[in-house]
């Protein structure tokens, strides 16, 4: 344990059964790809340490069960991480319409400030491709969320889609330091006085729009 | 997601949620759509959770270590004075005059600060500057995952034997030792200045008394109680208390998951494989840094009767700001049969870490059969006015009983259930060191008691710090009809950060109600004299300003005032 880090980010792989989280982070961790089918029980992680910038960042990455009945398990895990990866799978329109539910279901167990991004696994399959590439980027520009296609099979995109979603964290960050950094005692002043700006004329809206 | 997984048990879920569980196709009741999982799966669960555990503790060692680092730091600072540097103390000169952290506000020499790049905006272009000890803290916070859990997540600090008491070397250990004579006179001298604004003043006691064992006795493995040791004990305890979001609240899941016959799970798996592997070898029992328990278990056939002597513990965690629990056993046997609790709980002992309960409590009902599938649950509680704080919990197979020394010795692991339940509040408290201020932001509540005739309340929540010179008292708005509801309201008082470690601060929660007088709900308060979680907030609080520290807290029904 002498492995030194400067930061640890948890992150999470969710998606529908089968669409291949487990293999993706198999693919990313220990860059290899099996084959066979097994389900996943419940839960399971993986640890890597990737080098940001010149930090150490150490990625606990947490894979978690499709099938339903892991369900009561899986989404207590939600809360703690903080960048969630939506998988699905590009040779199976349910999963990718699935997507919606999952993005519902993060909203609801997740915190509010939790990175997202959508993966569309299986994209060596060209031939029993059943979503395409403009419906995926579509889907996220809908949520604005970051989208990338991806083969856990061919190492396509694996390592990428993970490291923009760790510097995708690591700039909330130091954005999130920043916004509190023109001093602690300004800056929640400056929020509330903001918020209750915005507030105002929204309201004077929706007044005007009733009348 | 806690409260809305609890109420769905017995409550119909809203309409969001239902179409939401229509689109997921998990059905609407929770007792329906999971099959219970297996043992296999269970004790592969169990495996993974037990992995992250130890992934925890790296990282809570090590998140212990920058809180230690930064202690140090500011220990060693020489504190706030005009025309000298706030860290080494050295004097405004004409060729090196000193810049003022844009920050704190607090001047530093140009050796102690670092320039801020990230703010070379013509806005802040005059006050680019932040000292070192601003930086480390913000280094602190984000290293540590605090700026994604707006709190501090659970840490262990390093023992002081292994790793240096300063991590910042020689030097700083030298600057100590020359500022204390000087700080010692500054302290006297100037009573009323806001000397520590930085360092409250009792862990600037605290460094004294410190400093000077370590010039005298360097060596104690065993050192005499001190404050400087209340102090870190305190701390640490508090802090090993502390759970990580990530890996208990899963369990309380797992418990969820099962239905009520062969449910418990994870917990409970644990429990089984625990005690065997820990009675094999009892002299030698790995403690988690929470204690070790010793009871006697004997089983009498005739009365079907068990009867469990809880003899004492030892090492605890200190759970108050003396770093000393009142600490009281709760015993139950495992599995529950129907909504039967067999619950039995031991005296409180006052004011010790090392408890002797010397009490015997009787299990009736137990039958032979029971021995070999039932186990028996200690935890360990906190005593206290205000909601009471799991300090450790152990389990036992019952068939130890029937081996031949039926004397154990457990050692205690960690609490479970990391978010406190039933009625509770999330609360951010904030100092903010340019306002001269703390800042209180009432977040949210849930799961309040409904107190109309709707089945709702109508809270809003009443504040005041106490003892207040200003003997200011704020309120919230009144959210109608809501059992969880979301204030997100800022309030001021204004105070020292030295006084802030003598005050209280006291929530009362109330259901308006019109023509009569209004329903209290719950209470909290938070300070330097309250325990465990709420103890734990407060301190992190003082220690580091300008950051806000979000925490939920459970509220008791005993009105104080």
């Amino acid at each position: 344990m002498a492995k030194t880090y400067d930061y640890l980010f948890k992150l999470l792989l969710i998606g529908d059964s089968g669409v291949g989280k487990t293999s993706i982070l198999f693919r990313f961790s220990e860059d290899a790809f099996n084959i066979s089918f097994i389900s996943t029980i419940g839960i399971d992680f993986k640890i890597r340490t990737i080098d940001l910038d010149g930090k150490k960042v150490k990625l606990q990455i947490w894979d978690t069960a499709g099938q339903e009945r892991f369900r009561t398990i899986t989404t207590a895990y939600y809360r703690g991480s903080m960048g969630i990866m939506l998988v699905y799978d590009v040779t199976n329109e349910k999963s990718f319409e699935n997507i919606k539910n999952w993005i519902r279901n993060i909203e609801e167990n997740a915190s509010a400030d939790v990175e997202k991004m959508i993966l569309g696994n299986k994209c060596d399959l060209e031939a029993k491709r059943q979503v395409s590439k403009e419906r995926g980027e579509q889907l996220a520009i809908e949520y604005q969320i970051k989208f990338i296609e991806t083969s856990a099979k061919d190492s396509l995109n694996v390592e990428s889609a993970f490291y923009t979603l760790a510097r995708d964290i690591k700039a909330k960050m130091e954005k999130k330091q920043e916004a509190s950094n023109p001093a602690g005692a300004r800056s929640g002043a400056h929020q509330i006085r903001a918020n209750e700006q915005q507030r105002k004329p929204t309201s004077w809206l929706s007044r005007c729009s009733l009348l | 997601m806690n409260f809305q997984s609890k109420a769905n048990k017995y409550v119909c879920p809203n309409d969001r949620q239902l179409s939401l569980r229509a689109k997921l196709r998990t059905g609407w009741s929770a007792a329906r759509s999971e099959p219970p999982l297996t043992p296999s799966e269970r004790e592969a669960i169990a495996a993974v959770v037990k992995r992250a555990e130890k992934i925890d503790e790296v990282e809570a060692k090590r998140v212990g270590r920058l809180v230690a680092r930064l202690e140090g730091m500011r220990r060693s600072a020489q504190g706030p004075a005009p025309r000298t540097c706030l860290l080494c103390g050295e004097a405004s000169r004409l060729l090196a005059p000193l810049r003022t952290c844009s920050i704190c506000r607090h001047t530093a020499c140009s050796k102690c600060v670092i320039e801020n790049l990230t703010h070379r905006s013509p806005l802040y272009s005059r006050e680019a500057y932040m000292c070192n000890l601003c930086a480390e803290t913000r280094e602190m916070w984000k290293k540590s995952g605090a700026w994604f859990f707006k709190s501090l997540p659970k840490y262990i600090l390093p023992d002081r034997r292994t790793t240096g008491r300063y991590l910042d070397s020689e030097l700083a250990r030298s600057l100590q030792e020359a500022g204390n004579s000087s700080n010692d006179g500054k302290t006297d001298s100037e009573p009323g200045s806001p000397l520590s604004i930085h360092a409250p003043s009792f862990s600037r006691q605290a460094s004294n008394t410190e400093s000077r064992k370590s010039i005298t006795s360097p060596h104690d493995t065993h050192y005499e109680w001190s404050e400087t040791d209340i102090l870190s004990h305190g701390f640490s305890g508090l802090s090993l208390h502390r759970q990580d979001s990530l890996t208990q609240r899963p369990l309380a899941a797992l418990k969820r998951t099962g239905s009520k016959g062969s449910a418990y799970s994870l917990r409970s798996i644990r429990k089984e494989m625990k005690p065997t592997t820990q009675v094999e070898r009892p002299p030698t029992i790995p403690d988690a840094g929470f204690g070790t328990l010793e009871i006697k278990l004997a089983y009498e056939n005739a009365t079907s009767s068990l009867a469990v002597t809880v003899l004492r513990a030892r090492g605890l965690i200190g759970m108050d700001m003396t770093g000393l629990s009142d600490p009281f056993c709760r015993l139950e046997v495992l599995p529950r049969e129907g909504t039967y609790s067999n619950r039995l709980r031991t005296k409180t002992v006052h004011k010790t870490k090392n408890p002797e309960f010397n009490e015997t409590l009787h299990f009736f009902g137990i039958t032979e059969s029971d021995l070999a599938v039932k186990s028996l649950e200690i935890v360990l509680f906190d005593d206290d006015t205000y909601g009471c704080d799991e300090m450790g919990s152990a389990t036992v197979a019952l068939r130890e009983c029937t081996k031949s020394p039926a004397q154990l010795r457990l050692a205690l692991s960690g609490s479970s259930g990391s978010e406190p339940t039933g009625p509770r509040v999330l609360l951010a408290l904030c100092y903010s060191t340019k306002r001269r201020a703390l800042v209180v932001t009432i977040c949210r509540g849930a799961d309040l008691p409904s107190q109309d005739s709707n089945g709702y309340s109508d809270p809003f929540v009443k504040l005041h710090l106490d003892p207040d010179p200003y003997h200011k008292k704020h309120k919230t708005s009144i959210k109608w009809r809501n059992l969880n509801p979301v204030w997100n309201e800022e309030f001021l008082f204004e105070t020292r950060p030295t006084e802030l470690s003598r005050q209280n601060l006291t929530l009362t929660v109330w259901d308006k109600d019109y023509g009569k007088p209004n329903d209290f709900l719950g209470s909290l308060v938070l300070g330097a004299s309250s325990k465990g979680r709420r103890l734990k907030h407060w301190m992190d609080c003082i220690k580091f300003p300008d950051h806000r520290h979000e925490s939920w807290h459970s509220l008791t029904d005993t009105q104080h005032l």
